[in-house]
């Protein structure tokens, strides 16, 4: 069946069955590879996008229920070109080791700071916690994320990609 | 590719040692070194490549998987060469003796080994290039080499004006020869080394440019998923092919070495596919036990066999049955999962007689040795390209899912690539085996006069010979492989390295006790068993550490004095115990509710110790702080140190309080990460890191964190409760 979504600005038409995790078609169909698989059951938010602004698991987002959505993955993350600050804090920090979970933990703080361009250390725990790191950077994570906070009011859901 | 050893010797005669590996080897250096006039390119040694255009790039021969050689080891050779890391393009190694790791005799990344194997070589190697290119300016200048310096990739004349770029001088570096040793610089002259830098991969990392094994695309490349035996050891006899290859998108399905193998033009569509597979599996070899069948194992073998001396000082036997107070304690270890993020996966692509294999491997030799295994290749037909890799901790250096992959190209030949599910992860890995320890100790008043360690369980090599053997002699024929394997077994301990895994850490036991006995029970129950992030050390310093702890309570002292009095000739393990003690405060007033419990372990030639304060809230085990006190000697990139052992506690924190896989009748029961939990962002205590500043040559980092850990959160919840864990992982 024919989908169409927006994905980081651009408008794709892809031909897959309905029931496609979202993630394998920005992946293979779309070849944007900075989204990750890492579970397939939304236990562990390597594969983090946002759709519609909204952080959505996208192991586990049926093509079909996004037909027609605006999704944005890391690739979209940097407007033309430039960084987000949160992916600049992340190099400044150091925060990733083997780096395989750090796009969905990226995407699921920026959809934080979004929201809250002040959050709390809590907030932030509260946020990330259900975005798993095998290595163990979470406390790198949480200072990249720190070190952005109330600066980054520019950015909102309804403007993301490029 | 064409051989071309003229300048490789020329070089490697003058580099004193930086290519004494390659020297070693029989044959001629599969590497081309020397100048390239087509490309303008020069290439001193098997690591570097400059060209006129100034760019510079580093061959890695030890895999990147979140351990930091990509930035370590490019800081080695950029200190030495005199330029900015961050300047310095870094290519994963090809499959070559050069690049097998020396420390081990093969292309393999583990041990935490890098630092320490590549400190070394890849110094002098930096520095023998910096110092043709030294040369060659002072021939141009008509000036003593000796009186010119380096900046940047810049040599710079004596005159303090003029300067020539490493890009100017490659042809004419070329031509000069070093006569005797290349000096290195002394540490007060580091400009990288040492000093906090950053990650040369974190943004390619950030940014989600960064290609691991399931990133790789290739033209035509079609998805394979395979449906394995539920036990390990069951063969696929049939299945409903007919049904399968008539299914939408499907091109192929046929039967393996490893199971039921089904292809089509995408992976959802061979998943969906996989889910109609029925199997007829003989299960006449196949694993049939239950976890409780393994440690009634564990404990009759225990029994039966007192097992092999493996350390022995004084008469323990003799210490025991005269002592004032005989101490007993039991300990049990469950199998673990590594889990990494990165899914199990490989890319193969069998074409023009050979196989290349793209995969997220930690031993490519090794994946060459399993890409031929079921073919007429042989090793010398697979190309084996690396990628980065989605976290390791041991389970890559086991190469099945090469093997499937490669068996399903070699059937379709065009690209494929095989992904296992998270699930197939869980239950189909090698895992890090259980383990039963027996203890028993003899006090005299609050003296500890004798130590006996029983280690029961089985070692690693017994499984990982299978391909390690033939990666060591890739020249054999491969009828002699499994030979290969049985003979390197035969012979382990004489003509191969003796297999530690699962007493390593045991008989380092360094506490100054009379009467010393440490044993290894050697039984296998057949349960596939791999290297898993700090191995024996993982179990044993569990076991030794909480054992301590108990001696030191049975003798009324204080856990962290009766450790101490017993370590004065081990100036480095007393100094870390002394340094995490001070900077957790130990012996200090906690919160109601709160305590603490310390631990200290050598792993991999790192001191590690760790001072724990935890808690129970809820019911549920709470960890607050971690203090770790760090001797790994002279040390590279601190904030990578600092990443390790931080990384390193989590990763044992996630074993003691969650780890286990279990088997019932063979089958693994957990299935995906609601099942087997890792440590999230809400449960991760404060971790303090300090790294004592030293001298001594590098060792490694990757691994040591995790053993202290487990045991001083077990110390510390008996500090709380009185209630002692001889279990892992921890009860609340």
């Amino acid at each position: 069946m024919a989908f169409s979504l927006t994905v980081n600005g651009n408008r794709h038409t892809v031909d897959v069955d309905s029931d496609t995790p979202l993630l394998w078609v920005i992946r293979d169909e779309l070849g944007l590879k900075g989204t990750k698989f890492g579970c397939g059951a939304g236990l562990c938010g390597a594969c983090t996008v946002h759709v519609n602004g909204q952080p959505a698991r996208s192991c586990s987002t049926a093509i079909e229920l996004v037909d027609g959505a605006e999704i944005t993955t890391i690739e979209g993350l940097s407007e033309g070109g430039n960084l987000h600050p949160l992916q600049q804090a992340w190099i400044s920090e150091g925060v990733p080791q083997c780096g395989y979970c750090q796009s969905g933990q990226i995407m699921t703080a920026a959809h934080l700071l979004a929201n809250n361009p002040s959050p709390s250390r809590d907030d932030i725990v509260a946020a990330m916690t259900g975005n798993l790191c095998r290595c163990g950077t979470y406390a790198r994570i949480v200072a990249a994320v720190e070190s952005v906070a109330g600066s980054v009011g520019h950015y909102q859901p309804g403007q993301e990609g490029a | 590719m064409t051989m071309n050893r003229r300048d490789f010797m020329k070089v490697s005669t003058g580099a004193s040692g930086s290519l004494v590996l390659a020297l070693s080897l029989p044959g001629c250096a599969s590497v081309q070194t020397g100048f390239e006039p087509e490309t303008g390119e020069w290439t001193p040694d098997v690591w570097l490549e400059l060209n006129k255009q100034d760019e510079i790039t580093f061959t890695l021969a030890r895999v990147e998987m979140g351990q930091g050689t990509y930035t370590g080891l490019t800081t080695l050779i950029a200190e030495e060469l005199d330029v900015d890391p961050a300047r310095i393009q870094v290519k994963f190694a090809p499959v070559a003796p050069e690049y097998r790791n020396p420390f081990i005799g093969l292309q393999l990344t583990g041990g935490s080994t890098s630092v320490a194997s590549s400190w070394q070589p890849l110094r002098e190697a930096g520095a023998s290039a910096r110092l043709m290119l030294v040369m060659a300016a002072a021939r141009v200048w008509g000036v003593d080499a000796n009186n010119c310096r380096t900046d940047n990739g810049r040599v710079l004349h004596p005159n303090g004006v003029d300067s020539l770029r490493y890009g100017q001088l490659v042809e004419l570096a070329d031509k000069e020869v070093i006569r005797g040793d290349v000096p290195l610089k002394p540490r007060s002259e580091w400009k990288y080394i040492g000093k906090q830098a950053g990650k040369l991969d974190a943004r390619a990392k950030a940014t989600g440019t960064a290609v691991y094994g399931i990133d790789v695309e290739l033209p035509g490349m079609v998805y394979a998923v395979m449906t394995r035996s539920p036990r390990y050891g069951g063969r696929a006899q049939s299945f409903n092919r007919d049904e399968i290859l008539a299914m939408a998108g499907v091109q192929a399905a046929f039967i393996t070495e490893r199971g039921v193998a089904v292809v089509a033009g995408s992976y959802w569509k061979a998943r969906k596919a996989q889910q109609a597979v029925r199997v007829e599996w003989d299960f006449s070899e196949a694993l049939d036990t239950t976890v409780d069948e393994v440690f009634e194992g564990y404990r009759k073998a225990a029994s039966e066999d007192p097992g092999e001396q493996e350390r022995s000082e004084g008469g323990v036997d003799e210490a025991i049955s005269k002592a004032g107070r005989v101490v007993e304690a039991e300990y049990e270890q469950p199998y673990l999962a590594h889990a990494p993020m990165e899914p199990m996966n490989a890319t193969a692509w069998y074409h023009d007689g050979g196989m290349e294999i793209w995969a997220p491997t930690q031993a490519p030799d090794l994946g060459r040795i399993a890409a031929c295994r079921n073919s007429d290749l042989s090793p010398d037909d697979v190309t084996v390209h690396t990628t980065f890799l989605g976290g390791g901790f041991g389970r890559r250096l086991t190469q099945d899912y090469i093997e499937e992959a490669a068996a399903v190209a070699y059937e379709l030949k065009v690209p494929v690539k095989l992904i296992w599910s998270r699930e197939e992860d869980m239950r189909h890995g090698f895992w890090r085996p259980a383990m039963l320890h027996r203890m028993t100790a003899s006090l005299d008043g609050a003296d500890l006069t004798g130590w006996d360690h029983q280690i029961v369980g089985p070692q690693v090599l017994d499984w990982y010979v299978r391909n390690a053997a033939p990666a060591q002699y890739p020249w054999a024929p491969k009828f002699l492989y499994n030979t290969l394997g049985k003979v390197g077994l035969m012979v382990e301990g004489l003509a191969t390295p003796k297999d530690v895994s699962a007493i390593e850490g045991a008989i380092g036991y360094p506490y100054q006790v009379p009467n010393v006995s440490v044993r290894h029970t050697h039984t296998d129950p057949g349960v596939p068993i791999t290297w898993w992030r700090s191995v024996g050390y993982s179990h044993n310093g569990f076991a030794v550490e909480t054992f301590m702890d108990e001696l030191a309570h049975e003798a009324g002292q204080d856990p962290l004095e009766f450790r101490r009095k017993l370590l004065a000739r081990e100036p480095r393990h007393a100094r870390v115990l002394e340094r995490a003690a001070e900077l957790a405060q130990w012996g200090t007033s906690l919160p109601e509710g709160r305590a603490r419990g310390i631990a200290l372990f050598q792993s991999f030639g790192t001191y590690v110790a760790q001072v724990v304060e935890a808690g129970i809230e809820n019911g549920e085990i709470r960890v607050y702080k971690v203090t770790a006190s760090v001797d790994c000697g002279q040390v590279v990139n601190p904030r990578i140190v600092e990443d390790q052992i931080s990384g390193g506690i989590l990763f044992g924190l996630t074993a003691a309080l969650f780890g286990e896989i279990t088997f019932n009748k063979g089958e693994v029961q957990q299935s995906n990460f609601h099942d087997y939990r890792l440590l999230q962002m809400h449960q991760v205590p404060e971790v303090v890191v300090d790294i004592v500043d030293s001298d001594e040559a590098p060792t490694g980092v990757g691994e040591p964190g995790v053993p202290p850990v487990i045991p001083a959160l077990g110390n510390a919840l008996f500090a709380l409760t009185g209630k002692r864990q001889r279990r892992l992982p921890l009860a609340a």
